[in-house]
């Protein structure tokens, strides 16, 4: 298959205007296993995670509207001993 | 486990009322999964990355619309499959990307690669059973935290094939 053969497949599968046997192959596409990527370290990962996090707080802004959401050190002190 | 452990609905009713703390803890319990998806189906990892941050701001964004049988995993599990077709698209309307997808994705397209999710179980190559074998033990240690999980695949087709 050719780039543009599948360009229009994906074209036609986001508009809703695909054949049955186009929206088979994509789903299929979607769920088949793929081989595993390089694993990350767990500092990669946390680090990774950070970083995404803290685009997405600046996407949203939300740290700035909803300030108060984190707990208090005594309402952890005393989630935990409950 | 935990005696502070919330389940992902509890979280949920927590967003509604605004909980960024609630809101981080699905991102803690989810994001990895999703990119990790998104990574192996469009090798890039910046693409990986834009989806992740994509779904968790519409999340954040859309928290006040979730309708009341909101399930999260669900959601999240239909939304990185929609945003990886909608970011190979986008990547195809770009000449310089097509060059790369034609060497790297476009192969997976083919009969042959997409065979093995026709094939039973039983039959399929060591690689992936091990795969498999994996998936089974890690839906044994953290059922609820993995949503691409064989077990929460299935949950999730027999949901979708009782309604």
């Amino acid at each position: 298959m050719k780039t543009e053969i599948l360009h229009k497949k994906l074209e036609r599968y986001l508009n809703g205007e695909s054949m049955p046997a186009e929206i088979r192959q994509i789903q299929t596409w979607l769920s088949v296993p793929n081989e595993e990527e390089k694993q990350l370290t767990k500092e990669e990962k946390d680090q990774l995670g950070a970083d995404i996090l803290a685009e997405i707080k600046e996407a949203t802004a939300y740290p700035l509207f909803y300030p108060g959401s984190e707990k208090q050190w005594w309402q952890k002190a005393v989630a935990a001993f409950f | 486990m935990s005696r502070n452990f919330s389940t992902d609905q509890q979280l949920i009713d927590q967003l509604l009322q605004n909980d960024t703390v609630a809101f981080e803890e699905l991102y803690r319990r989810y994001w990895h999964n999703l990119y990790s998806y998104s990574l192996k189906k469009l090798h890039s990892s910046d693409d990986a990355r834009k989806i992740v941050r994509k779904i968790f701001v519409d999340l954040w964004e859309r928290r006040h619309t979730t309708p009341s049988d909101f399930s999260i995993s669900q959601h999240l599990y239909s939304h990185v499959r929609m945003a990886v077709v909608e970011c190979l698209n986008e990547r195809l309307n770009n000449a310089a990307d097509q060059e790369l997808i034609a060497e790297t994705l476009l192969n997976s397209f083919s009969t042959k690669a997409l065979e093995p999710a026709r094939r039973p179980v039983e039959l399929r190559n060591e690689g992936e059973t091990v795969f498999l074998n994996q998936r089974v033990q890690a839906d044994e240690v953290h059922p609820k935290y993995n949503p691409f999980s064989v077990k929460w695949l299935a949950e999730l087709v027999s949901v979708k094939t009782h309604s």
